[in-house]
């Protein structure tokens, strides 16, 4: 996280410029005590929802400006290198994901078959051996970047001691959670739209693959 | 050529070099089974004696694999390739390369990726680009072999050639890249020579099934630490892209389940997963699909499986590559495929019809949108999560939450979706995204979450200031309500009702060859004329269930509340004969709906509390006290079924008048439904004979006004322990009994459902006291031994009396299986599980009459 000067209306201190952008990264916060999220509310940046905290436009916007680095510099030119090697491994996961819980006929995958399943795995063994040495690099040019890596093979580990859900559940911070947060950030980092994101892993897909 | 005579390695003399290099097509010849050829290995001396055209190549046996890695076999192996293919390596016209693979004895996940491109030099590959016509391809697996060997084989590190791929993405300089890592960082040079390369390549794969994550992948697939794998040889044949290429083809139509070779080719060097982008369909192929075609419905027949192979195509011409039974086939293939093999006599019926599960018949009558033809198509997307659904449009979390929390079923639409729209994606019934595929963070979310969704739906545009999202040319308003089907993508505008498929016409063939084999009749479940006709067009026999009960409720409500709460008799028998006119027509289009079917059709069971205003709700002060001293402490052990009816003594004269009158006017229509009348919840013998009295008076009313006698059979539920234990007394007075499942489980156990079900049963399963909620599954030894006493005694009285099964076990194919081995004469099930009872009706029949031939032998 970049601890950039933010325009903040009211306390733009570091703690909550932290919290905002774990909230917007995170998409809710599910469960935590009042006290977390009461600065955040206060300053008009999240909204209470039962259970749930979710971030405003504002703190979307906010975040933005709080993880954007400077454009054209070379530490942008280091994080987008890793991010164009993210990206074919961005398509190959979510793949993965999606073979994890159904199978190629798009029937459920009811986890009885351990041949296939295990299959999987060594898809997404694949996928983890091969972001390794991208989130390795990244690590030295994006500050905090490296507790993506930490919280990917904890994940991992979980899948394989047998709670199969610490791969594609929204539920938890699984594989795909931690995944889609590390991508969310390289976008908020980098300031590219989704619609951008998708053009450029496509078009990188295409390339690597002939 | 003898092969022995270039074999001057290492191996001993005992070593026959026909058990070490095994050529396709030999390997049982020679003594070897799967265990030693490998799945690939047997499969392709299948193909071979099949006569079906292969691809040249050879087996290292899995005892002898490691002596691949010995130069002298290897060079023996490169030795039989070139002659067995008629080519030679490094012949600049008709080139030569090597493809390395492993197998294990069974089709297993976790096998070291293929090694695609040996046999290649610096110096020669510009030649053999020249011969395909163009070069990415073939640098791109030359560089994914020579990363497999630098690291395996050489000892090169592994984030060291990590380094050097994220740093050269262009192919060409990726070869080169590694190859100078291996000169620095390797145990020796990368050799040009190809055997010494097929050696490298041969102790890469051996030393990746050594590491630890294949083990880890044995392990998780309970395989032996130590499975030996064969090793297999391709010849690699390369030809002008034009016309040389390679594909794969599986020789069902994946949703129509026929016979149709599906799949794509790929023009120029054959690759490792993932397959490129440029897949052309089979019917571009150059020489046609004729060949394919044969082959795979050779294999098909072979086999008795829907097939996938694996082949080459140089200058037009076909051989297979691979080939094998698909391990987990599209289930409508499999339908198809049993069908086919069993009109063509390749097949028994009764094997075929054993072949598909009452579980698979399930699946095959998933719900779906219930269309009409007069819906509006909004948008076709993608089918990202299979399911059903219908809700009103909401465009963000946060509305979606405030909805849900109220109950509201609601559909997320969101142009792409972000960390910020799980949880709306976690509140909604299901999702629609404009962007994103099947694979997309959305979908994975989705079927994460158990939720229908449909993702890249093209022209879908949120506007979440305005409050609308626009689809094609339709714009839609947070809060409209839209229904969407994620198994075909199709979104539709308005609430359509959810409903269960009806089976594809290849299911319903096997459908009425099972029909033909069972014994257990199959009813269905059925209370209004609609779900009559939907329950026969599913196969049912007729209505084992006939619940009056909705009768009375809804508009009716206020008339049966009259009946009980009535002030005086005059009033209760004007409010009476408002009920059977009611009555009568719901009975008149449900027995047209019946045609000449039986059916059964139980007399009002509801508990009296449905029936009373709520406190404070009467009409009056003395409704109010009327009601007040009827309500109940535990209204469903209390005054229902035939205790009210015996206490409201018009009641059932009333329906049973209505009912034989209808009766009697679709009889003048031609239509003569096989009449049961059935009184529930009866424990004492002459609760029913008084029943009996009233339906027999019923039926003397009518013949009476209208002449006509109304055929009939009387008969009971059986739904508490003392009714099973007096089943001879109640068979006095019954002509048949139907067993009520779901109360005599209730009763039996002292269960009550809605509570168990909630705080019970699945800690319960969970600790292994039960295996199966007894309310899904019929408990065979509480229960069940209930039933089957009760149908002893009541057969020791009436010998043919007519026994069934109502409750919910009728569609439970264990549940089946145990009212079949009792003789029971049919099951009733709801309308959606006809299907599957018929289905598991006919597997109880058959494995009764194969136990019965094995025990005879």
């Amino acid at each position: 996280m970049q601890p950039a000067a933010v325009d903040l209306p009211d306390s733009p201190d570091d703690t909550l410029a932290e919290a905002l952008v774990d909230l917007v990264l995170r998409g809710m916060w599910h469960g935590r005590p009042e006290s977390e999220h009461r600065p955040l509310v206060d300053a008009g940046l999240a909204m209470v929802k039962g259970p749930m905290a979710l971030p405003t436009e504002r703190a979307k916007a906010a975040a933005s400006r709080i993880l954007r680095i400077s454009p054209g510099s070379a530490q942008e030119a280091q994080i987008t290198a890793a991010y164009e090697a993210f990206l074919p491994l961005n398509r190959k996961i979510r793949e993965v994901c999606t073979a994890w819980q159904c199978r190629p006929d798009g029937t459920a995958n009811d986890h009885s078959d351990s041949v296939y399943d295990a299959g999987v795995r060594e898809s997404l063994e694949d996928v983890h051996e091969a972001i390794q040495p991208v989130l390795r690099r990244l690590e030295r040019v994006l500050e905090g970047s490296g507790r993506y890596l930490t919280a990917l093979e904890e994940a991992l580990d979980r899948f394989d001691d047998g709670a199969v859900q610490w791969l594609a559940s929204p539920l938890c911070d699984s594989y795909h959670t931690m995944w889609m947060r590390l991508h969310q950030e390289l976008l908020l980092v980098l300031g590219i739209s989704r619609a951008e994101d998708e053009a450029r892993e496509e078009e990188l897909v295409t390339r690597s693959r002939g | 050529m003898s092969v022995t005579d270039r074999e001057t390695g290492p191996l001993t003399p005992s070593e026959v070099p026909g058990r070490i290099l095994v050529p396709y097509g030999q390997g049982r010849i020679r003594g070897l089974d799967a265990d030693e050829l490998g799945a690939h290995g047997t499969a392709m001396d299948r193909l071979v004696a099949l006569g079906l055209p292969v691809v040249p190549g050879l087996t290292v046996p899995a005892s002898a694999s490691a002596s691949l890695c010995e130069p002298g076999t290897a060079e023996a192996a490169v030795d039989l390739i070139e002659q067995l293919s008629g080519r030679r390596i490094g012949d600049a016209g008709r080139p030569l390369l090597l493809r390395l693979s492993a197998s294990a004895p069974t089709e297993i996940a976790g096998l070291p990726p293929d090694l695609a491109c040996l046999g290649i030099t610096s110096a020669g590959a510009d030649s053999l680009c020249a011969v395909i016509g163009r070069e990415d391809a073939l640098y791109e697996v030359w560089a994914t072999t020579v990363r497999m060997i630098a690291e395996y084989a050489l000892d090169v590190p592994g984030a060291v050639l990590d380094d050097a791929l994220l740093d050269t993405p262009e192919p060409r300089a990726r070869v080169d890249a590694l190859l100078s890592l291996v000169a620095r960082h390797g145990s020796r040079p990368f050799p040009d020579d190809p055997a010494q390369q097929l050696a490298l390549a041969a102790r890469a794969l051996l030393v990746r099934w050594d590491s630890p994550r294949a083990r880890r992948s044995r392990k998780a697939q309970r395989l032996p630490a130590d499975l030996g794998i064969a090793l297999h040889v391709q010849a690699l044949r390369i030809g002008p892209a034009d016309h040389s290429g390679y594909g794969t083809a599986v020789s069902r139509h994946p949703e129509t389940g026929r016979l149709s070779p599906q799949g794509s080719f790929f023009r120029g060097v054959r690759r490792s997963a993932p397959p490129p982008h440029t897949s052309e369909p089979l019917d571009r192929l150059a020489g046609g699909t004729a060949l394919l075609e044969h082959s795979l419905l050779t294999l098909e027949r072979h086999l008795h499986a829907p097939v996938s192979v694996d082949f080459e195509v140089r200058d037009g011409e076909i051989s297979l590559l691979a080939a094998a039974a698909q391990q987990r086939p599209p289930l409508r293939a499999s339908v198809c495929l049993a069908a086919d093999l069993a009109r063509d006599g390749a097949l028994g019926l009764d094997e075929a019809v054993l072949r598909i599960s009452p579980a698979q018949v399930q699946e095959l009558l998933h719900p779906q949108l219930r269309l009409t033809g007069g819906e509006e198509l909004l948008v076709k997307g993608l089918p990202a999560s299979p399911g059903a659904a219908t809700g009103v449009i909401v465009l963000s979390s946060e509305r979606a939450l405030e909805l849900g929390a109220d109950g509201t079923q609601v559909v997320l639409a969101a142009h792409e979706t972000s960390p910020a729209d799980v949880p709306g994606m976690l509140a909604s019934a299901a999702v629609l995204t404009g962007t994103g595929g099947i694979a997309s963070h959305a979908a994975v979310v989705a079927r994460g979450a158990g939720k229908p969704a449909v993702c890249g739906a093209e022209g879908l545009r949120v506007d979440r200031a305005a409050g609308t999202v626009r689809i094609g040319n339709r714009v839609l308003r947070e809060g409209d309500p839209v229904s969407m089907d994620g198994r075909t993508g199709a979104v539709y505008a308005g609430t359509l009702s959810v409903s269960v498929a009806g089976p594809p016409p290849e299911l319903s063939t096997l459908l009425e060859w099972a029909d033909g084999m069972r014994r257990l009749g199959v009813r269905a479940n059925a209370d209004s004329a609609a779900e009559v006709s939907t329950a026969v067009a599913l196969g049912a026999e007729g209505v084992g269930l006939c619940r009056t009960e909705h009768q009375f409720l809804g508009e009716r409500l206020p008339l049966i509340r009259r009946v009980i709460l009535a002030a005086d008799p005059a009033a209760r028998d004007e409010a009476l004969s408002a009920l059977e006119h009611a009555q009568h027509q719901d009975f008149r289009a449900l027995l047209a709906a019946v045609g000449n079917r039986p059916v059964t059709v139980r007399l009002l069971d509801a508990p009296l509390h449905e029936f009373l205003p709520g406190p404070g709700q009467a009409e009056n002060a003395g409704e109010e006290q009327r009601a007040a001293a009827l309500r109940e402490a535990n209204p469903m052990l209390g005054l229902r079924g035939v205790r009210l009816a015996l206490l409201h003594e018009r009641l059932y004269p009333a329906q049973a008048e209505a009912l034989f009158a209808a009766w009697a006017d679709v009889a003048a229509t031609g239509v003569r439904p096989e009449l049961e009348v059935m009184i529930p919840l009866v424990s004492v013998p002459e609760e029913l004979a008084a029943a009996a009295a009233y339906v027999r008076g019923a039926a003397e009313a009518v013949a009476a006004r209208t002449g006509v006698q109304v055929p009939y059979r009387f008969g009971t539920m059986i739904e508490t322990p003392r009714a099973a234990l007096l089943a001879g007394e109640l068979a006095d007075h019954a002509e048949f009994f139907s067993f009520g499942t779901n109360d005599l489980t209730q009763l039996t156990y002292g269960f009550s459902r809605d509570d168990v079900e909630r705080q019970v049963l699945a800690n319960y399963q969970e600790r292994g006291l039960l295996t199966a909620s007894p309310f899904a599954r019929l408990d065979p030894h509480g229960v069940g031994a209930l039933v089957a006493l009760a149908a002893e005694r009541a057969r020791s009285v009436r010998p043919g009396i007519k026994l069934g099964v109502c409750g919910e076990h009728g569609g439970d194919p264990e549940s089946i299986a145990f009212c079949d081995g009792l003789g029971l004469d049919y099951v009733s099930c709801s309308a959606h599980r006809v299907p599957v009872a018929r289905m598991a009706a006919a597997h109880s029949a058959l494995r009764e009459r194969r136990d019965e031939i094995g025990s005879a032998r």
